[in-house]
């Protein structure tokens, strides 16, 4: 369970001082899906970062079941990532030069995980996001929706707690954007997921548990994503 | 992944379990780690050492371009270094062999001893050396004054002399030196010439001047006679010692139509020729070779001066291994700390013509050549890594944000950089190899030129030749040069291959120490922020 408390995060560019995400406070429960919706530039991506471990606040507290990951070493946020959070992006980010099999692998690395059981892992994932046929094939040589249901497989390969995935239908078209999003729910229902996931759409926000809206750094949320407009 | 049905969070994970891992890192440990099911995973030890290799090979691939420059850029500036050391080494051997034609095969440190002043041999009529004077003129009856003892009418001088450049050592310095830690033998030795010259009222004939080594018989493997081979006749023996018995070089042999049993003339004694010896051809021998003791007893400092008993004029010094030749030869210093300690590298100051411009093109324009080439290569593969990890900053952005450590990554990078290195040393070795084979094959065989003495060199003084002629140390002592040809092969040795890989792997891990730098710097959200 993530608990979010008085969260601001500062950034200074020149001589000004831009708050990107002020005086957050948020709870997102185990098996929850909350989707922050929100204009460009309004916090939203920031906010996904510090749930990761990848930023640091400026202020508050993030904790992820009581840990406080402010207070962590790099090295135990590496560790918490490599086994408890799982990342979509929107750009996919996948290694270009390594095969999708290659790609989803990489995430088993880090755990030390025997080279047998890492393949057999990863042909599971790639199966269960339906590219098994595709495992041998570079990114280059896959499409949008494909890459991006790599990266997905390479975000649960390792079975983690959470999944946070920042834009993850913003470069896609609107059937591949219906796949991925019908796929994220599957997933996030079938694993149990505890998924926060970034969009600036409504229609893909209201398929989620609850929505959050940021704006300016500030966040409400609204328990009902039927309510939006 | 699990498949459907198995919710993991029913077994109560938590992040607690994450952090109560091993401290060295779920990769690094040999423990267990629990998965989310429960199920324990067997973590191995360098688990993705395949994905290691796997990744790199697909990264060199991706940039094979850039790769290449980088190896290219190695491969030169190593190739230069090997060209370059294996040329110096040849030199190097040439000086060495130089030293050995001149020495012999099993000397590795010559001691001299420049001539005191007052010796005889700074100038006429110095403390310890003769006064030599011959006067007179054409139709004139010749007067021969030695010492001030003054004879009138036609003779013939004959003078076994040391030669101006080397002043006498005392024998007992020989024993000193023998009885050094790392020292397996000494000989003495005396370099002399044997100067003749008709006098008489009609003409004035030319001198003649034969070169005379006395040989230490108790240390034949050491000096000159060690590198002659035996042609005719037999050597000398140890009854030979204060026999008036000579071995002749073959060539001067031929040349004044000598042989077994023939006699020569030195110092107006006459010598039985018991052998004929053949030298190497680079080396530049004595003509005649007679017993140490022998030419002891009738050499002198210049004409008329002290005798040479108990003296040798050279030391020729074998050490225990060649490692310790530098050891020795400042010991010997610090023995005889006015003396010439001679080594094969201290010879090449000594040595001027071509061997010694080509000594001074390897060792000056080759080695700052090849400095700047690695150090322009090692800057460019630093330049280029760092380019290199600054367009992959959203690629281990995204690798940190899965859970990859920075040294993991710092790792794989490193690992490129040092496969780059590897390649390019290899190319370097080859490039190298060749350019050796380039110098063997086009280098002109080379002269060594050293400043040798002579002996007297004669000089007459006064118009239309009369007036005295002057035959002396010193001034009229003389110095001549010595011409020895000498094959220049360059020599790649293990050592010049170990030093290139050992640049390679420097070269790329420096290259990628700069990329790993560039790493440490990123930060995973400003990376992932990273537009390609």
């Amino acid at each position: 369970m993530y608990t979010l408390t008085n969260v601001t995060r500062l950034y200074q560019k020149g001589r000004h001082t831009v708050p990107a995400v002020r005086d957050v406070s948020l709870e997102i429960p185990d098996g929850d899906w909350l989707a922050i919706q929100g204009r460009t530039g309004h916090g939203k991506t920031t906010l996904l970062q510090l749930l990761g471990g990848l930023d640091h606040p400026t202020a508050g507290k993030v904790e992820l079941d009581g840990k406080n990951l402010g207070r962590m070493r790099e090295a135990q946020l590496t560790k918490l990532r490599a086994v408890s959070i799982g990342f979509v992006f929107q750009t996919f980010n996948l290694v270009q030069t390594l095969t999708a099999a290659d790609n989803v692998e990489a995430a088993l690395i880090p755990l030390g995980i025997g080279w047998a059981e890492r393949r057999h892992r990863t042909a599971e994932a790639l199966d269960s996001v339906g590219l098994s046929d595709r495992a041998r094939h570079l990114p280059s040589e896959l499409s949008g929706g494909q890459q991006q249901r790599v990266a997905i497989a390479r975000a649960l390969v390792k079975e983690p707690k959470v999944l946070l995935a920042d834009e993850p239908t913003g470069n896609l078209d609107e059937d591949t954007r219906e796949d991925i999003i019908s796929l994220l729910e599957k997933l996030w229902r079938q694993l149990g997921l505890t998924m926060v996931l970034v969009t600036h759409e409504t229609v893909i926000a209201r398929r989620a548990r609850r929505i959050a809206v940021m704006n300016k750094g500030r966040i409400a949320v609204r328990q009902d994503p039927s309510s939006q407009a | 992944m699990r498949q459907p049905g198995c919710n993991r969070h029913a077994t109560g994970r938590s992040v607690d379990q994450t952090q109560s891992a091993a401290p060295g890192g779920p990769d690094e440990s040999n423990s267990h780690m629990t998965t989310t099911t429960g199920a324990p995973v067997t973590r191995a030890v360098g688990g993705g050492r395949s994905f290691f290799l796997k990744y790199m090979v697909r990264e060199l691939g991706r940039r094979a371009r850039q790769a290449t420059v980088i190896g290219l850029g190695l491969a030169l500036g190593i190739g230069l270094v090997i060209t370059v050391s294996a040329a110096a080494a040849g030199v190097k051997n040439a000086q060495a062999s130089v030293l050995h034609a001149l020495y012999g095969v099993g000397t590795d440190i010559t001691v001299t001893h420049p001539p005191k002043r007052g010796s005889g041999l700074l100038g006429p009529g110095a403390k310890g050396g003769g006064t030599f004077q011959i006067q007179g003129g054409p139709g004139q009856n010749p007067k021969v004054c030695v010492n001030n003892k003054c004879s009138t009418g036609a003779q013939t001088l004959d003078n076994l002399i040391t030669t101006a450049n080397n002043g006498p050592l005392s024998y007992s310095d020989v024993d000193k030196i023998a009885k050094l830690a790392h020292v397996k033998a000494a000989a003495g030795g005396l370099v002399l010439t044997d100067n003749k010259v008709t006098v008489s009222s009609a003409s004035l004939t030319p001198p003649t001047q034969v070169s005379v080594q006395g040989v230490d018989l108790a240390h034949e493997n050491l000096g000159p006679l060690s590198s002659a081979a035996l042609k005719s006749g037999r050597t000398f023996g140890t009854t030979d010692a204060s026999s008036h018995v000579a071995l002749v070089d073959s060539d001067y042999a031929t040349a004044n139509r000598l042989q077994v049993g023939s006699h020569i003339t030195i110092a107006k004694k006459a010598f039985t020729v018991i052998g004929t010896v053949t030298q190497a051809e680079a080396s530049n021998p004595p003509n005649v070779y007679i017993p140490l003791a022998v030419a002891q007893a009738l050499g002198t400092q210049g004409p008329g001066g002290q005798s040479l008993k108990g003296y040798v004029n050279t030391i020729y010094v074998t050490t225990a291994s060649t490692a310790d030749i530098s050891t020795v030869q400042k010991e010997i210093k610090a023995l005889l700390p006015s003396a010439t300690v001679t080594t094969p590298s201290s010879l090449a100051s000594e040595i001027n013509g071509s061997l010694g411009s080509a000594a001074k093109l390897a060792g000056d324009l080759g080695t700052w050549l090849s400095i700047l080439v690695l150090v322009a290569a090692f800057a460019v593969a630093g330049l280029l890594t760092m380019s290199a990890v600054a367009r992959r900053a959203r690629e281990f952005g995204t690798l940190k944000a899965i859970g990859w450590r920075s040294r993991r990554i710092v790792g794989q990078v490193m690992g490129e950089s040092l496969a780059i290195g590897l390649i390019g040393g290899a190319f370097g070795i080859g490039l190298g190899v060749a350019g050796a084979a380039i110098i063997d094959a086009i280098a002109p065989n080379l002269t060594a030129t050293i400043i040798t003495d002579a002996g007297l060199r004669f000089a007459q003084g006064g118009p239309g030749g009369a007036g005295p002629v002057a035959f002396g140390p010193g001034g009229t002592l003389g110095s001549t040069t010595q011409n020895i040809p000498v094959h220049w092969s360059a020599t790649v040795t293990l050592g010049v291959i170990g030093l290139a890989v050992l640049l390679a792997v420097v070269g790329g891990l420096l290259a990628g120490a700069l990329g790993s730098w560039r790493i440490s710097q990123l930060n995973p959200a400003d990376a992932l922020a990273r537009v390609d």
